[in-house]
């Protein structure tokens, strides 16, 4: 559905936030919601980086660590951490970031495609990478990062 | 018999009584210590008697014994159809049994004691077996219903065995009856024994007793006797025949010395009045050759009274050449020496008169311009004085404003004390007011976080705003700037509420240096506080100082004007003695005069008897040089002691010397007030002489 979004080179809307020291960033419209952190109902036997259950507004959905799952240190919850839920493929999942930094608006040709050198495997987490003045993001596939593991979940 | 006689009169009274005494006791004791050992062996004898009878009866009371048994047992033998031993039977062989065993141990004692201890032995034997036939085999027996043969056997080893025991007690029983009769039979000739031991003894003391009492007596009453009629033959005046028992040691020899004593002292008196008799004979002769004697004698004396008498009116008219030259009588010619020697001497006397009346003159004038002199030194001194006192007053006028400067001084700084206290309090005070500070700061804190929490929801909502008008595609657009704009604001105010954070924190740190700037500024208040108390202290002692200051001013005042009022005296006494020493020179020249009328003359005693010894001319030399060492000092005390003279310096003398110096007590007590100084003690000291000197 995205994909025919970008494909046609109009302009894009993506939410970056911070990781860590790193900057990456999401397409608009598979955001949902943004808010702020709020302790979690841990689960049992699940991965580290799912941290637990959440109400939103009467709907439980999954929140999860986003540095854990890109295989970076866990994220200290703070106030100032936010939980963006997204809608991945019709199922709602709360992703836990550090600092939600920015919205803005990219053309589709700014968005290039990672390095080839990096595997296959690692390169399907980024769908690209946006290249502005001060830093680079990476534009996340959250279809691979979470659809996934919420399949095999599932 | 003879040297035992002159021992025996040696001894005194007392000790021949002692020996009475000791014969007595040793007597007695003897009796008694005979009866005491001779009772001790009596008692010993009875003692094993008393043994020996026990011993008997208990060998009585076991031979009994055993017959009981062996009736007991004949009686159980007769009985023996019941097939039964009677209770009482049974009882009374069990008791005739306890009985024998009892005794048996005293028994065999007893056979010890006798000397035949072989007996017990065949005893023992005897009693186990009537013992083992009556307890054992007889019961069984009868119990059994033995056949009488059995029964005719046992008897006879009953029977045999209670004879064998009979024999032997029987045998006990008279050996210890032949025992005790042999002890008491001892003990009856210990007791015989001791009362002939005791009555020879007794016959013993009394002897020696009447013997002692014969032979004390007749030494002491032939004694007594002896001395009696030497007493009497001392009072009938026969004093030649000597006291008896003079040699003795004891009280008769004492008494017969004392008697020797009178005798002796009768002796002297006798010869002593014969003596005097013959001295009132000599005396009387004596008595009327010295009436001769006298009456030659004041003949002689008319003679040279005469004579003096001439002379003496002579050196009455003044004439001092006057001497008697007629040679007196042996005796009374050293009174005709002695008064010419007088005559020479006060002669002699008058010319040195004479000659010290011109040095007196001397004298008189140079006390006169000493006098005028100490008159003029006098003023100056008054005039120094009133210096003294003037610069004092000046001094006092001074400590007494120092005091009050220093009280003054005093006073502020106690001011400075309560000051340095209220900046303590203050201090306090911003301290407290600064940790107001800083609590408002922390509720600055507070509501600055609740702004920040505010930016932040907001932005969030600014956030969902966006996407939300994302999500709306064309139509959103609009609203997705507003949103936009909305964020920037949020992110304004997270901007900023973080600035005004860090303000806050700025202030909180130096609100924190403030706080301790304070309290260094409360401390150096402290430090201040306590150094003012500390002048404070020191500024009390300089108070107290001055203090003391103007009392030892005050002292020194009073002592000035102590020292002005006796120099006032000095000027009043020098003048007293100006006018004496005038007195003195008018005197002086009368007293010449008065010498010049004695006339002088050559005469001289040596010169009249070339041929007298050394020793009368001697005196008068030694004479003259005494008077002329003395000359100085005399006129002046003489002049002085003249009655009749108006004025007297000597009282104002007395009155004068004694008197401490004023100033040196004025300047001891500078020296005491300013501490120090020592160099102007020294002085004073030197003043202070000059003054007694002055």
């Amino acid at each position: 559905m995205s994909n025919a979004i970008k494909q046609s080179g109009a302009y894009l809307e993506i939410v970056s936030f911070h990781l860590g020291d790193q900057e990456f960033c999401i397409d608009i419209m598979a955001i949902r919601e943004i808010r702020g952190w709020a302790p979690v109902t841990p689960m049992p036997h699940t991965p580290p980086y799912v941290l637990g259950l959440i109400n939103l507004r009467g709907a439980v959905i999954p929140v999860i660590d986003m540095a854990s799952r890109l295989g970076m240190k866990m994220t200290e919850p703070s106030e100032r951490a936010a939980i963006i839920v997204t809608d991945i493929n019709g199922k709602l999942v709360g992703l836990l970031v550090e600092q939600v930094s920015d919205m803005m608006t990219i053309r589709g040709e700014d968005l290039q495609p990672p390095p080839e050198i990096i595997p296959e495997a690692q390169r399907a987490f980024c769908r690209g990478i946006v290249a502005l003045e001060k830093s680079m993001v990476c534009f996340l596939n959250l279809d691979t990062v979470i659809a996934d593991e919420l399949a095999q979940a599932a | 018999m003879n040297a035992g006689s002159t021992t025996k009169r040696n001894l005194s009274v007392s000790k021949r009584l002692a020996t009475l005494a000791g014969a007595a006791l040793l007597g007695f004791g003897s009796v008694l210590a005979v009866g005491w050992y001779q009772n001790g062996h009596s008692e010993e004898a009875l003692e094993k008697a008393l043994v020996a009878e026990q011993g008997m009866r208990t060998a009585e009371a076991v031979r009994f014994a055993g017959i009981e048994l062996v009736l007991i047992a004949m009686d159980t033998i007769i009985d023996r159809e019941e097939r039964r031993i009677q209770p009482e039977r049974v009882e009374g062989i069990k008791a005739a049994f306890d009985l024998i065993d009892t005794n048996t141990t005293e028994l065999e004692a007893l056979a010890r004691i006798l000397g035949k201890p072989q007996l017990p032995s065949t005893f023992a034997a005897d009693l186990a077996e009537i013992r083992k036939a009556i307890d054992v085999d007889l019961k069984q027996m009868v119990e059994a219903g033995a056949p009488a043969g059995d029964f005719a056997r046992i008897d006879d080893v009953i029977d045999a065995a209670g004879e064998r025991m009979n024999a032997v007690l029987s045998e006990l029983t008279e050996a210890a009856a032949d025992l005790a009769a042999e002890r008491i039979a001892e003990a009856r000739a210990a007791s015989r024994h001791a009362l002939a031991l005791q009555a020879i003894a007794g016959l013993l003391a009394i002897g020696s007793m009447l013997a002692l009492i014969w032979v004390h007596g007749g030494v002491l009453r032939r004694g007594i006797l002896g001395l009696r009629d030497s007493m009497q033959r001392i009072q009938s005046g026969e004093l030649t025949t000597a006291v008896p028992a003079l040699e003795r040691g004891d009280e008769i020899g004492e008494m017969a010395r004392s008697v020797d004593v009178f005798r002796t002292a009768a002796i002297e008196k006798l010869s002593l009045e014969q003596s005097a008799v013959a001295d009132r004979e000599q005396l009387e002769r004596e008595r009327e050759r010295r009436g001769a004697e006298r009456e030659e004698a004041v003949a002689r004396i008319r003679i040279a009274v005469d004579a003096l008498g001439r002379a003496l009116n002579q050196l009455a008219d003044g004439n001092l050449a006057v001497a008697i030259r007629e040679p007196f009588e042996e005796d009374l010619d050293t009174l005709r020496r002695d008064f010419n020697n007088a005559v020479e001497r006060l002669s002699h006397a008058l010319s040195m008169v004479k000659e010290n009346t011109v040095s007196i003159e001397a004298n008189g004038r140079q006390m006169r311009s000493a006098a005028d002199d100490l008159a003029r030194r006098t003023e100056r001194q008054a005039a120094s004085l009133e210096q003294t006192s003037a610069a004092l007053e000046e001094i006092t006028a001074t400590v007494k404003t120092a005091t009050e400067r220093a009280e003054e001084a005093s006073h502020m700084v106690g001011e400075t004390r309560v000051n340095a206290e209220e900046s303590g309090r203050i201090v306090g005070e911003a301290i407290a007011a600064m940790a107001r500070i800083e609590g408002a700061s922390n509720e600055i804190g507070k509501i600055i976080n609740v702004i920040d929490e505010i930016a932040f929801q907001t932005n969030l909502l600014a956030l969902n705003a966006g996407v939300e008008a994302a999500r709306a595609g064309e139509a959103g657009k609009g609203f997705a700037v507003v949103a936009q704009e909305v964020r920037e604001l949020a992110q304004r105010a997270a901007g900023a509420a973080k600035d005004i954070k860090a303000l806050v924190t700025r202030s909180g740190n130096e609100v924190g240096t403030g706080v301790k700037l304070v309290q260094a500024t409360g401390d150096a208040l402290g430090r201040i506080g306590a150094n003012v108390a500390r002048i404070n202290e020191h500024m009390a002692s300089i108070v107290v100082a001055a203090r003391e200051q103007s009392t030892g001013l005050h002292e020194i005042n009073t002592a000035v004007s102590q020292l002005d009022q006796m120099t006032q005296q000095n000027a009043a006494m020098v003048e007293e003695t100006n006018a004496a020493s005038h007195t003195l020179a008018q005197d002086t020249e009368k007293l010449s005069g008065l010498v010049g009328q004695f006339r002088h003359g050559e005469f001289r005693e040596d010169r009249l008897r070339a041929t007298a010894p050394a020793a009368i001319s001697a005196p008068p030399a030694v004479h003259s040089g005494v008077p002329k060492a003395e000359a100085p000092a005399r006129p002046i005390a003489g002049a002085s002691a003249k009655p009749g003279t108006p004025r007297k310096p000597a009282p104002v003398q007395a009155s004068t010397r004694p008197a401490p110096s004023p100033a040196k007590a004025l300047m001891g007590k500078l020296a005491g007030a300013f501490g120090n100084t020592s160099a102007s003690a020294h002085s004073v000291s030197a003043s202070g002489e000059n003054w007694e000197e002055f």
